[in-house]
């Protein structure tokens, strides 16, 4: 029993992995088969990652080394509540796979359904490979294997503005890449391990140096990247906009958390080295700031719902920059915890969006009016959606809000408080025009005014979110019991 | 004496799954009907029953999940937590009559009994709750299920309506947030079962910005001035929805909030010692006159209402910020009195739409021959809201200058007075109108088109026919069953067991002041 987590670990990562290899030979007869066995492997690994996190629940963190070399040497997996908490995001992928089926019907051509399937679960595979991974260059390699797939199924939808959108998207993710390369170089040749927890112990002993410093902030500036932080989300709105609704999802709730949680392992390795994280933290928080109000107004001038979508994200990656550099427990908690509620909340906007633009062909507001008379539970799920994102009771979006905005008070700085409270209420102003389109107007398009909700392979996964997104909200107490232990471990590490 | 007791949180958790219910039966009238009088009965039996234990001084408490470490979502029947909470209870059940009678044949009444019965919930929720997280959680869903209300007719000025309400409520659940964050963060608790929360030795600039963070966020919602802009314009929602939320609900939710704050967050000896309420009470004094200045000016009926509102809500804050025993009295009787006597009046101001299509001032001529019993009611109304004896108003009055003597505000007295010549100066044309002047046509021109369209009842021709004398059923008994309760507030004040013996044990319970009457 002792041993199941070690055991089991590696198996959380090799499972999608395995899967997304097999997805072509299921395909081959019938591409139809392929999303039923992704469904499948999708649901095998959450209830492996479900007994994982039992198990971490029971008996704290483990590690597991793969092919029995011990560490410092051979490739550790660790699995702490960090990781542990990153796997409800990858739960949320039960819930897109579904969505997909009858979508990819309408969107792509049958022969490209088994590349869809098996990049998704790539797509899987490294998002698990990388909260897991206790190795700074497997950091490097299953972020390449998120950030691949994820140019992959931008483009996958084929037309010539999806092939830029890629583009924009590689070209930066590239940069970012390169970067997250040069430092893992840099601190190898400084340590001379690529253990994440050795790398931490060896920089802690040695002298603060130059070099160090420098790794540390390319580090994060590359996962800044990642996390399409203001000024560095230029690739974000366009990739996910373009991308089928089931990708804009995963895109833009799950894959940009790669660079949220990669800066938590970047403060992880600071911890101890005495290198002063305030510098990193006054840029965090003014940033997160200004993140927080300019995706608010850049996202007023859309029109294309999903555009809409993909600007709120960068607003709520401002929640959580800004959460992790006040520094203080209820804010980092509150940061924490909003990197899965802001992704649940952000799945189901963008899958309730996918629904309706299947079934009207429509995606910008002036033509969507009046679809909630037609495709009511949708559309109230959207309206839970809205509500939570702007971070109202009692929805998920406010324990996070709460948490942050006390933790701003707490590090004595009221104003990023303000600025979050009020940010967010700008958030709400293309909301209400998006509810007020969709509740209070005629329909102007026949399509829209003859629609029928989605189907239920649609409806179920879209319904069972914003129920979610409910309930998270009345008993935000138990995720933040959950990641507090954590917060915690890394603020005494920090010296705080 | 806290118990601990399901039925705080009974109360608004009822209501909440018969909303549901509401959404789920859709077109259907029945159930519809059925699940909506369900919830608005099942919730006045669930507070009524709590009655007797509150009079006895008993406080029940439900503890329902602990939100996070040290605050958790709890609801606490207090004694002015119930007060509110019967007034509201009871006011639902008649205006539920009242929209079943009014709503016929308009549209989307799916959506607008459902969420009718979602805010009304929710204002249990607020009248009970224990903490200002709580508070905050109720207060922002009130806001959200209002929306579709007040937008309700889905025309340009009904949706530009929407959208001023939003942004002000919301702008003031923003700093209604920021202010319990802070109370939080400086006093380690959110708790409002106690008498001022703060230790003496908090900074006072620190708790001057958390009074006016909470006062701001909750004087939105009461329209202290120059909060107001929101309440005028969102009139255009349909008469019973203006009724219950724009004079009862929403806008006592607001005043509810900041006598919560003066009362619990702070606390009477502290707020004295620091001096803030004097400027909320000044303020407070402003916003009754200029309010009932305002009122003078207009002729659109509905609109009037709406500043008399704006006006009279500010004697809650006036009594409750003078810190004084006798006006703390003053401000939670005004709760009942000013709802039951402005609720009467926005029924009557729907029925003459409904009956007559007339909408303005000017053209109530001689209305008192077509709406006899309507009118009559709104005259008892009119007189409580000037102040005479043997109504309710005038118990507020009574106690309210009793109030500020005992705080030396001999000033607002003064304020009080001019304020009942005011009111006198915009009630008493509409009777004069309404019973000395000959109507200019036949009364019996009842519309062709949709003359409510504004408020989107699409009310057309009333269902008996151009002859029929008075208003239909539905309409009429809530609204004499309204003005019997302002005659019957106004003359068992000192009647024991009657709504004000509820609000004296209040002041001493809930407000931590000695009792205001011997």
């Amino acid at each position: 029993m002792t041993t199941l987590g070690p055991t089991l670990l590696p198996w959380l990562v090799a499972l999608p992995l395995a899967g997304a290899a097999l997805v072509p030979i299921v395909a081959r007869r019938d591409a139809r088969w392929a999303g039923g066995f992704t469904f499948a492997v999708a649901l095998a690994t959450t209830a492996l990652a479900s007994v994982l996190v039992a198990q971490l629940a029971s008996q704290g963190p483990f590690s597991a080394d793969l092919g029995g070399w011990a560490a410092p040497y051979g490739i550790e997996l660790h699995f702490d509540r960090f990781a542990a908490w990153t796997m409800a995001l990858a739960a949320l992928f039960s819930f897109v796979i579904p969505f997909s089926w009858r979508y990819l019907d309408a969107t792509l051509p049958r022969e490209r359904w088994a590349p869809f399937y098996a990049l998704m679960l790539l797509n899987l595979g490294g998002l698990l490979g990388f909260s897991v991974t206790g190795d700074l260059f497997n950091l490097f390699v299953t972020m390449e294997v998120v950030s691949l797939s994820s140019y992959a199924l931008v483009a996958v939808a084929g037309r010539g503005v999806a092939a830029w959108a890629a583009l924009k998207y590689l070209l930066l993710g590239a940069v970012s890449s390169l970067l997250v390369l040069f430092a893992v170089g840099l601190l190898f040749a400084l340590t001379g391990s690529l253990n994440l927890a050795d790398v931490s112990v060896r920089l802690a002993a040695a002298e603060p140096s130059g070099a160090a410093l420098l790794a540390l902030a390319s580090l994060a500036v590359a996962f800044l990247v990642k996390a399409a932080l203001f000024p560095l989300h230029v690739w974000l709105p366009d990739a996910h906009a373009i991308a089928p609704s089931p990708v804009s999802a995963v895109l833009s709730g799950l894959v940009v958390k790669v660079g949220i949680v990669g800066l938590l392992r970047v403060l992880q390795l600071a911890a101890g080295t005495g290198i002063s994280l305030e510098p990193l933290n006054t840029v965090l928080m003014v940033l997160g700031a200004t993140a927080i109000v300019m995706g608010a107004f850049l996202a007023i001038f859309q029109d294309d719902i999903k555009l809409m979508l993909a600007y709120s994200t960068i607003s709520n990656i401002g929640y959580i920059v800004l959460g992790i550099g006040l520094a203080s427990p209820f804010a980092l908690i509150g940061a924490f915890v909003h990197v899965f509620n802001h992704a649940l909340i952000k799945v189901t906007l963008f899958l309730a969006a996918g629904a309706i633009i299947h079934q009207t062909g429509y995606r910008t507001l002036s033509d969507l009016r009046g679809v909630a008379r037609r495709m009511p539970q949708t559309a109230a799920a959207m309206a839970i959606g809205a509500v939570s994102i702007v971070g109202l009771p009692p929805t998920a979006g406010f324990v996070c809000k709460w948490y942050i905005a006390l933790g701003a008070f707490e590090a004595d700085q009221g104003g990023y408080g303000f600025a979050l409270v009020f940010g967010a209420l700008f958030i709400f102003v293309y909301y209400v025009r998006m509810l007020d389109a969709f509740f209070f107007r005629s329909p102007v398009r026949p399509e829209v005014a003859d629609a029928v909700e989605a189907p239920w392979s649609m409806r179920a996964p879209v319904l069972v979110l914003a129920a979610a997104c409910l309930v998270l909200g009345v008993l935000g107490g138990i995720p933040i019991g959950f990641v507090e232990p954590a917060v915690v471990d890394l603020l005494a590490a920090l010296g705080r | 004496m806290d118990v601990v007791d399901p039925r705080p949180l009974l109360a608004p958790l009822l209501s909440f799954a018969c909303a549901g219910l509401v959404f789920a039966a859709g077109e259907n009238v029945f159930w519809r009907r059925f699940w909506t009088f369900l919830a608005a009965g099942a919730k006045l039996l669930v507070v009524l029953s709590m009655l007797p234990g509150t009079l006895a001084g008993t406080v029940y408490v439900s503890h329902v999940v602990t939100f996070t470490p040290g605050v958790s979502i709890a609801l606490r029947a207090d004694a002015y937590g119930m007060f509110f909470a019967l007034v509201s209870s009871t006011l639902w059940v008649l205006t539920t009559i009242y929209a079943i009678g009014y709503m016929r044949g308009s549209k989307d009444r799916a959506r607008f009994f459902g969420f009718f019965a979602l805010c009304v919930s929710t204002t249990v929720g607020i009248a009970f709750a224990e903490n200002l997280l709580t508070f905050f959680l109720f207060y922002e869903t009130l806001t959200i299920c209002t929306y579709p209300l007040v937008v309700h007719a889905e025309t340009p000025q009904a949706l530009r309506a929407g959208r001023i309400y939003l942004t002000y409520t919301l702008l003031g659940g923003g700093f209604a947030l920021i202010g319990s964050v802070m109370t939080l963060d400086l006093a380690g608790t959110l708790t409002l079962s106690q008498h001022g929360v703060f230790a003496s030795d908090t900074p006072t600039l620190a708790l001057a910005a958390v009074f006016v963070a909470l006062v701001l966020g909750f004087g939105v919602k009461a329209a202290i001035m120059p909060l107001h802009g929101w309440l005028p314009i969102a009139m255009v929602a349909p008469t019973p929805v203006s009724a219950l939320l724009h004079a009862v609900a929403v806008v006592k939710v607001g005043a509810f909030g900041v006598t919560r704050v003066i009362y619990n967050v702070f606390g009477a000896e502290q707020l004295q010692a620091l001096g803030f309420a004097t400027p909320l009470a000044l303020l407070a004094g402003f916003t009754i006159l200029a309010g009932s200045v305002l009122a003078i000016r207009q002729d659109h009926l509905k609109r009037r209402l709406a500043y008399s509102t704006i006006s009279q809500l500010s004697y809650i804050v006036l009594g409750a910020a003078l810190l004084t025993p006798l006006g703390a009295l003053a401000a939670i009787m005004h709760v009942a009195n000013q709802a039951f006597a402005k609720i009467t009046m926005f029924f009557v101001a729907g029925a003459i739409v409904k009956e007559t299509g007339k909408t303005h001032v000017s053209e109530l001529a001689g209305i008192a021959t077509r709406l006899p019993w309507s009118m009559a009611a709104f005259t008892v109304a009119a007189l409580s809201f000037v102040g005479l004896p043997l109504f309710a108003g005038f118990t507020t009055k009574w106690y309210l200058a009793l109030g500020a003597l005992q705080g030396d505000a001999w000033w607002f007295v003064v304020v009080m007075l001019a304020s009942s010549f005011l009111n006198a100066a915009y009630w008493f044309p509409i009777l004069h109108l309404a019973y000395f002047r000959a109507p200019e046509v036949t009364p019996e021109t009842p519309p062709q088109a949709t003359p409510d369209a504004s408020d989107g009842s699409h009310a057309g021709v009333a269902a008996g026919g151009p002859r029929r004398w008075e208003t239909s059923k539905t309409l009429l008994v809530p609204i004499l069953i309204c003005a019997a309760y302002v005659v019957l507030l106004g003359v068992t004040a000192e009647v024991p067991g009657m709504p004000t013996s509820v609000a004296v044990v209040a002041v001493e319970q809930s407000f931590g002041l000695e009792a205001p009457l011997p």
